[in-house]
């Protein structure tokens, strides 16, 4: 197992950049392009459900935890000390004429499980990807 | 803005996005648009080909045109988006949700 902790703060700009730099070193391991989509695409709707709400409209830390199991699956975990969630989080996809609201939704379909965690003051929101042997790097 | 190309053919806008589509830019993007659709704009074709990266702000930035040109009774299509965002509209079921012209013949055909 390989342990890594990314940080930057939560604008929009360095929170792009951190799902970036995160899909930079898991590409050290992941072969497969679309493996390594999915897992931009999920990193980028986290980081920027904490650009958008844990820190009231400001900017404040933002992490990310990863943890890569070669040849098995990679575990993130996308940490703010903000507000945290509402109690009840949802993962449905709203309304095709709704502008907003579908980032939780993504995750949930491109993740084999993920779910949010309150913890001495940390939000964080924890997403397991299994990733097929073929698509790592030999 | 780099990201975003704008050609106008009389009643017809055609509005090219390229790279990536994301938080950090949609609001800037939407001003654009919206800026241009104030002058008599009747069809708005958004060509994604050249997107390689669309998160969920970038679609909210289509689904808020497509309803600012329907509810004015005009037209808004889709054109050639990337496999990328081909993959993330389909994952919100919204590929059949939009107009999506697919090729040139189809695109030439928008234009008139």
């Amino acid at each position: 197992m390989i342990d890594r902790v990314f940080k930057t703060r939560s604008t929009p700009k360095e929170s792009r950049q951190l799902a970036k730099d995160v899909v930079e070193f898991l590409a050290g391991f992941i072969a497969d392009g679309d493996a390594l989509h999915d897992m931009d695409i999920m990193l980028t709707e986290a980081c920027a459900n904490v650009v958008r709400h844990a820190y009231d409209g400001d900017s404040g830390e933002l992490e990310v935890r990863v943890r890569v199991s070669p040849g098995e699956s990679v575990e993130l975990e996308v940490v703010d000390w903000g507000c945290g969630f509402d109690e009840e989080v949802r993962f449905e996809n709203p309304g095709p004429e709704s502008e907003g609201g579908r980032g939780m939704f993504i995750i949930s379909m491109l993740s084999d499980s993920c779910e949010v965690r309150k913890l001495r003051g940390e939000n964080i929101l924890f997403i397991h990807k299994d990733i097929g042997r073929p698509q790592w790097k030999s | 803005m780099e990201k975003l190309t704008l050609e106008r053919k009389d009643a017809v806008l055609y509005a090219k996005l390229k790279g990536e589509v994301t938080l950090d830019i949609t609001n800037d993007l939407k001003r654009s648009i919206n800026e241009e659709l104030g002058s008599g704009v009747e069809k708005l074709i958004m060509d994604l080909s050249g997107v390689d990266f669309m998160d969920s702000s970038g679609i909210g930035l289509l689904v808020s045109v497509n309803t600012r040109m329907r509810s004015g009774g005009k037209a808004f299509f889709l054109y050639s988006p990337s496999p990328q965002v081909e993959k993330t509209l389909s994952l919100v079921q919204l590929l059949s949700f939009f107009e999506i012209l697919s090729d040139e013949d189809e695109l030439k055909a928008a234009m008139v």
